[in-house]
């Protein structure tokens, strides 16, 4: 840790930063920041900053207004938008109380705390996300909807257009502030893009999507379009998922693979997957947290609505992808629920928990998914066993409210604030006249 | 030659004698080893049967005719010989594998010195100027044999001694020197091998490199068998010629190299690990950094505990200039630590994971970790010299004796219990060295085979048999822990008193450091209070002179040492001249320390055993901490308010009621805290304290007058459950009727007098008695006492409101019996109804529903109130209350005024899942604990969860938490009444 505080301190000397920001992300998965001047980078590394916590989301209560931020040197970058004139860099924080300890309701603390359990068990968790997103023309849409930048779709190339410069400028970019970027190319949706993050320790990887998520919406700034990660801003086209591939290592063994094994996938690999599949319904309200979120969940078409496992079934919740042969190391499990909103911390903590409670109780992995989900009855669905994933939001809670899993990964206060919340913001849904209300009662009643 | 008696092989040692007979026989007749000899030589051999099997093996390994037979010829060669044999079969089995080696006994030897054992280890590898002239695993296997030599030079030395304890820190210090010339001939090695076509011989020989040991080998206390600790530190001799990258890239090298010639896997086994995870940033960190990089890294960034390992740190191995820098530089940053504020924190986490993380079928077989053990005499004389090394240069020394020593010297210690602990600790050392020489295997375990431990106990010349061994083991153990006490604590006494016959010197300031090291938050009103305590009348001070280190310890381990030692101070000043205190204190251990316990832990004890200081003496025996009968209770308040009669006796009774009440209430809650009585025992306790004091009051106030109705109290609440807890109100109601006498409105007017009377009598600033009769008819706005017959009109008319759910608890007990039996007539049918109505449920509920919404107090968060909150007692007893309303008159064991034997019963009718039931009262007992907790810690308010972290850690305390755990009694809290709210929403609203 502390040669890498040096390292910051000798960088901002350097390249002579003038702001550096520290991040940290409430509850809800909303980026928070703290500017502070270079010259206070050593005290914030010593005793960390302190700052009001009653004013962010589900941080503390207003008794308990006091916090420190501690940011953690490991995370130090330049933000490379800034330019040269004004350097500007960034690091992430961990948030304490005055007393030193960890305030429980941090999202980073969450994770961490999950993370040690599963260290405990001698497991490193590894994730890998598959980020979609649309660009907009702006963020106008009270006349006719949002507005897509172009009209392509998957894998297309489209020349000279404001996305392929865009995938270009951000994934420069995001390679410039150190996040490895897989993949990227033109989505289903018009307009709608995706870029894939490289795998890495799932810590590091949420740190990365909050990132990421401030990159995009700065570089389309810079084209003169805007970027959502909105699940499901249109109802025609398909929503934006954060499909995330993950595995176990244990040391340096991918603890998913077994060469003898069916697809290649281990004991603990099938038991990961069992957990997940047991606990997917109840985690749901995290993974997919918005009203909004449902509407891509059972916008039909390829995000999984139910809690089903399959090879290459893209109608499945849980994908064990293809297996190349050779690649022992990269054996994984992806999860096809998470979507682009999510808050990454408290979303991977439960992915992790539930999956590590299937190997701890050794669950039995249900028969694989073959057909296409959606195209069975429900009849036929009940008969194999298929559990949905809640329809709406209001569901999801009520689902999670009775979970001793989120309970407990979650610690009792995130868990509480985070349910008071999403009641909320039900309460407030409900009470919307919407314009499929008028379009169809209007004028026959 | 003659066959030799069994008899014969008893004496000599032997335990299996047929087979060790047959072997000696083998050996004379095969080999031609003389048996008488043997017998001769046999005598101090640890295991003399192993060594026969040793032996025996040793022929068979060939070439034993040339290099051992020589030494059998001669008694002394053959002890030496037998003595390795039967004290280590890792050496045993040396000699098997290096039959040549032997020759290394053919003559007694000292000790090796440091300088013989370098030049010893340099020349197996033919090292001139530091670089060896045969490289890889030729210089690899030279290197160990050699060292393996040595060792058996060391342990025959050892194992030969007449006082083995007293040589035990030559021996360790012997065993620390022979790393590091290893060390230092493996560097050797590694100079060598590391030249290739990048790496020139002239660039590694700019390069300076120096190897610091930490840890034991630091303190030049090595065992025969641990794991080196080392930091590495390098440098370039010359800037120009070599750059002090290039010089740290191949230090790296070498560094890498040193760690491998020493441990790794080879035809001649490795010999230990080289240890490099304390270097700056542990595993993480650069292997070798230059010396500006270390000092900036401890200037910055060190942790605590790193700066404690460097009070070790020696230079063991390569450039001794560059290794004396290291040293220079980096010790002035261990004598800040113990000034920085998280000290006490990290020594308190130092002590507790030095305990906490022995597997418990261990925890007896411990020589190091376990309680008594070596950790402990380190620990102590690491934490003495890191709050004295502040300002005393002299006690800044390594190695455990040695600082005990200047300890003793400078008068930080008393000078015989140095001398004891150090004894101790030499005992110790020797039964480790001897375990780990029997099989040259790392461990701190004694053995559990009695055979083992007799070897050792033989061995260490300790004892001749397992279990007397064990005696001495466990005398040591028990001294010890002891022996901690008197030498932290006890010089504490010398900053303030003079100790007779001893030279302790201490000042004011340095005792101040010592008592804010272990917890006391203000070390100077503290020493203020011990100087009173050890001054002053002779005989009681003398006697608080003996006892206060130990009652000092005992209230550190509590949260509050402050206001323990305070509250012990004003008891002594009350108490210190009745002979039976002293001596209690004096004779009886289990009393003081319980009592260090309670003055710690509770400032409700700690107030009323200030007024009741006879209380002290109950300590002694558990009968006089369990509650007493009730009846005995009321018959001691009967007779004193009959003794002071009269007008002029009231306010005498009065302050008599006072005083049964506060002696019985201490009682209780001095049981509950040290652990004698149960939950229900001390619910049931204080309900009948309750119930007497009320009794008394009662009696007092009917006294005024000639003429008074029939009175009767109606116990409420949890105090008509019988499951009062610490601080809780009594609830009540209170009924009376006409007698032929006195009538109507005289009547009335008389009872509300006597009502009044009461309330006046019950008033008590001292500990308050929450007489609350809210629970009437109107409530608040109910008049304060009706007749029977008012009673029965107004349940009749509202039959069903909610106030008859309160009279699920009612339990008359108190006044005329022919009266309470009638009230219980009036309110049976009112609260076991026999059928109740759809509405009537409907509007229990929305009470109920209303109730959370309206009564908890402005801004509480309902997470944390422990009565009105989410999930907590008030959900419970309503959910309770519904069901007795519902099914009392169908199941009349559901007929009870307790919460918890109504729910059982509500179980055992099949109306609640036993899962449901658990997940309920987990939470009403948590809640019920926490708020007793809270009075009995001395919080204002017990109706919420504490907020302040100090606070909720004591509470947790007194609930049986370890220290530190108030985040974790929060997490219980919350997620206990969470399941309890989602199963009473289930149970009650029916959703």
């Amino acid at each position: 840790m502390d040669k890498q505080q040096d390292f910051v301190l000798r960088t901002i000397e350097e390249r002579s930063v003038k702001f550096v920001r520290l991040w940290f992300t409430d509850v809800l998965g909303t980026l928070k920041n703290v500017a502070v001047a270079p010259a206070e980078v050593e005290g914030a590394f010593a005793e960390g900053v302190g700052f009001d916590g009653s004013a962010i989301e589900g941080l503390t209560r207003l008794y308990e207004a006091d916090m420190l931020a501690h940011p953690d040197p490991s995370s130090f970058q330049i933000l490379p938008w800034r330019g040269d004139v004004d350097p500007t860099a960034r690091m992430f924080c961990d948030i304490t109380t005055p007393d030193g300890l960890p305030a429980v309701s941090d999202p980073r603390h969450v994770l961490k705390r999950t993370l040690a359990k599963a260290s405990e068990k001698g497991f490193t968790f590894y994730t890998h996300p598959e980020i979609e997103f649309y660009l907009l023309n702006n963020s106008d849409w009270e006349n006719g909807g949002a507005q897509p930048i172009d009209q392509a779709g998957y894998f297309d190339n489209v020349p000279g257009g404001v996305a392929h410069d865009f995938r270009r400028r951000s994934v420069r970019m995001l390679e410039d502030i150190g996040i490895s970027v897989e993949f990227s190319h033109h989505e289903v949706g018009p307009g709608q893009n995706e870029i894939d993050l490289r795998y890495a320790d799932a810590l590091t990887t949420a740190d990365n999507v909050m990132t990421f998520r401030t990159v995009i919406k700065e570089v389309a700034m810079e084209h003169g379009v805007y970027a959502t990660f909105m699940p499901k801003p249109f109802a025609e086209h398909p929503g934006s998922g954060m499909h995330t591939h993950m595995s176990l290592f244990e040391g340096d063994t991918n603890a998913f693979y077994d060469a003898s094994g069916k697809y290649q996938l281990s004991k603990t690999g099938r038991s990961f997957i069992a957990g997940l599949l047991h606990y997917a319904p109840e985690i749901t309200a995290v993974t997919n947290q918005f009203v909004n979120s449902y509407k891509r969940l059972w916008g039909g078409g390829e995000p999984p609505s139910f809690a089903t496992w399959g090879h290459n079934n893209r109608s499945a919740l849980v994908r064990v992808p293809v297996y190349k042969p050779g690649k022992g190391q990269s054996s994984r499990v992806e999860y096809r629920a998470v979507d682009s909103a999510a808050n990454p911390y408290l979303a991977y903590a439960l992915l992790l928990a539930a999956g590590m409670r299937g190997i701890e109780d050794e669950m039995e992995l249900p028969a694989e998914a073959e057909d296409n989900v959606w195209e069975l009855t429900d009849m036929e669905r009940r008969a194999l066993g298929y559990r949905a994933l809640p329809p709406s939001l209001a569901d999801a809670i009520e689902l999670m409210e009775q979970s001793e899993l989120v309970a407990e990964t979650l610690g009792e206060k995130v868990f509480d604030y985070f349910l008071l919340n999403k009641r909320q913001e039900w309460a407030a849904y409900r009470q919307q006249v919407t314009p499929f209300e008028l379009r169809n009662n209007l004028s026959s009643l | 030659m003659t066959v030799p008696s069994l008899t014969e092989l008893a004496k000599a040692g032997f335990a299996n004698l047929s087979e060790s007979r047959a072997l000696v026989e083998e050996l004379s007749r095969d080999h031609g080893v003389s048996s008488d000899v043997l017998f001769n030589s046999i005598g101090d051999t640890a295991d003399p049967d192993r060594s026969v099997i040793e032996l025996e093996r040793l022929f068979r390994a060939g070439s034993a005719a040339t290099f051992v037979e020589p030494l059998l010829t001669e008694t002394e060669s053959f002890a030496r010989l037998l003595r390795i044999l039967g004290g280590s079969s890792g050496l045993a089995s040396f000699l098997q594998r290096h039959p040549s080696s032997a020759a290394m006994l053919a003559t007694a030897s000292e000790i090796p010195s440091a300088d013989e054992l370098r030049a010893s280890l340099l020349k197996s590898v033919s090292a001139r100027s530091g670089v060896a002239h045969i490289t890889g695993e030729q210089a690899r296997t030279a290197l160990r044999v050699r060292y393996r030599e040595e060792l058996l030079r060391i342990a025959s030395c050892d194992l030969s001694a007449e006082d083995p304890v007293g040589l035990v820190q030559d021996i360790s210090r012997a065993l620390a020197y022979l790393a590091d010339a290893t060390l230092e001939a493996a560097l050797a090695i590694a100079r060598a091998d590391i030249v290739d076509s990048s790496i020139s011989a002239a660039d590694v020989a700019q390069v300076r490199f120096a190897v610091i040991g930490m840890g034991k080998c630091g303190a030049l206390e090595l065992n025969y068998i641990s794991d080196v600790d080392v930091i590495f530190v390098a440098e370039s001799s010359d800037e120009q010629a070599l750059s002090t990258e290039r010089a740290l890239t191949i230090a790296t090298k070498l560094a890498q190299h040193v760690m491998r010639i020493v441990f790794e896997a080879g035809s001649e086994p490795g010999l230990w690990e080289v240890d490099a995870n304390l270097r700056p940033e542990g595993k993480a960190g650069a292997l070798v950094r230059t010396l500006e990089s270390h000092r900036a890294y401890y200037e910055r960034w060190a942790k605590n505990w790193e700066f404690q390992a460097l009070l070790k740190a020696r230079p063991v191995a390569g450039d001794a200039q560059l290794g004396k820098r290291y040293v220079e530089t980096l010790s002035p940053y261990v004598w800040k630590s113990a000034s920085r504020p998280e000290f006490v924190e990290q020594v308190q986490a130092m002590r507790e994971r030095v305990t906490a993380h022995i597997p418990v079928e261990d925890v007896d077989y411990q020589i190091k970790l376990g309680p008594g053990g070596l950790r402990d005499v380190e620990f102590t004389v690491q934490l003495l010299q890191l709050v004295h090394g502040q300002t005393d240069e002299s006690v800044r020394s390594r190695g455990t004796l040695e600082s005990l020593a200047a300890l003793a010297e400078k008068g930080y210690v008393g000078r015989p219990e140095a001398i004891s602990f150090g004894q101790n600790y030499r005992i110790l050392r020797t039964l480790e060295h001897r375990i780990q020489l029997r099989d040259l295997a790392r461990t701190h375990l004694m053995p559990r085979q009695e055979e083992a431990v007799r070897a050792i106990a033989r061995g260490s010349r300790l004892a001749s048999t397992a279990t007397e061994l064990q005696d001495v083991w466990q005398r040591v153990k028990l001294e010890v822990r002891n022996l901690h006490e008197r030498l932290f604590y006890r010089p504490l006494l010398a900053a303030v008193a003079t100790l007779p016959d001893e030279a302790i010197a201490i000042t004011s300031g340095q005792a101040e450091s010592r008592l804010a090291a272990i917890g006391f938050r203000d070390p100077r009103t503290a020493l203020t209070h011990i100087a009173a305590l050890t001054t002053g009348l002779r005989r009681r001070a003398d006697i608080q002179r003996a006892l206060l280190p130990v009652l000092l310890k005992w209230l550190a381990e509590g949260p509050n040492p402050d206001s323990g030692l305070l509250t012990f101070r004003r008891l002594s000043e009350k108490l210190g001249d009745s002979p039976w205190f002293l001596r209690m204190l004096r004779d009886s251990s289990g009393a003081a320390s319980r009592l260090m316990t309670i003055l710690s832990g509770s400032r409700y004890v700690a107030d009323l055993i200030e007024r009741i200081p006879e209380a002290v003496a109950w300590l002694d025996d558990d009968a006089e901490l369990i509650p007493r009968d009730i009846a005995s209770v009321r018959s001691e308040i009967d007779a004193v308010v009959e003794r002071h009669s009269g007008v002029d006796g009231a306010e005498e009774a009065r302050k008599a009621i006072h005083s049964i009440r506060h002696r019985e209430n201490l009682r209780v809650a001095m049981g509950s805290i040290l652990g004698v009585n149960s939950d229900v025992l001390t619910s049931s306790g204080l309900s009948s304290i309750m119930e007497a004091t009320l009794a008394g009051a009662l009696r007092l106030a009917l006294r005024d007058e000639e003429l008074n109705p029939e009175m009767a109290i109606i116990a409420m609440g949890r105090f008509g459950g019988q499951e009062t807890g610490f601080g809780s109100d009594a609830d009540v109601m209170f009924v009376y009727r006409d007698t032929t006498e006195i009538v109507d409105n005289e009547a009335t007017r008389r009872a509300e007098r006597i009502v009044a009377r009461i309330k006046e009598i019950l008033e008590d600033h001292r500990l308050p008695f929450d007489l609350d009769t809210d629970l009437r008819p109107e409530g608040k706005n109910g008049v304060v006492v009706r007749s029977l017959e008012s009673y029965a009109a107004y349940y009749t008319r509202w039959s069903l409101s909610w106030e008859a759910q309160a009279l699920l608890r009612a339990r008359p007990s108190i006044g005329n019996e022919s009266l309470m039996e009638e009230f219980t007539n009036v309110i049976e049918p009112v609260r076991y109804p026999a059928a109740i109505t759809d509405d009537d449920l409907r509007e229990i509920r929305r009470i109920k529903a209303r109730v959370e919404k309206e009564r908890l107090p402005q801004g509480a968060d309902p997470a944390r109130h422990l009565k009105l909150g989410r999930g907590s007692l008030s959900d419970v007893e309503w959910l309770v209350q519904l069901i007795q309303l519902q099914y009392a008159h169908a199941h009349p064991e559901l007929k009870t005024t307790s919460t918890q034997l109504a729910m059982s019963a509500a179980v055992d009718a099949s109306l609640v899942s036993r899962t449901d039931a658990d997940v309920l009262m987990a939470a009403w007992n948590l809640a019920s604990r926490i708020r007793s907790a809270c009075t009995l810690w001395g919080v204002s308010t017990s109706d919420m969860l504490p907020l302040d972290r100090g606070d909720l850690d004591g509470v947790a305390r007194l609930l049986g938490y370890p220290p530190n755990s108030a985040a974790r009694l929060e997490e219980d809290y919350l997620s206990a009444t969470r399941r309890a709210r989602s199963t009473f929403e289930r149970l009650f609203y029916g959703m």
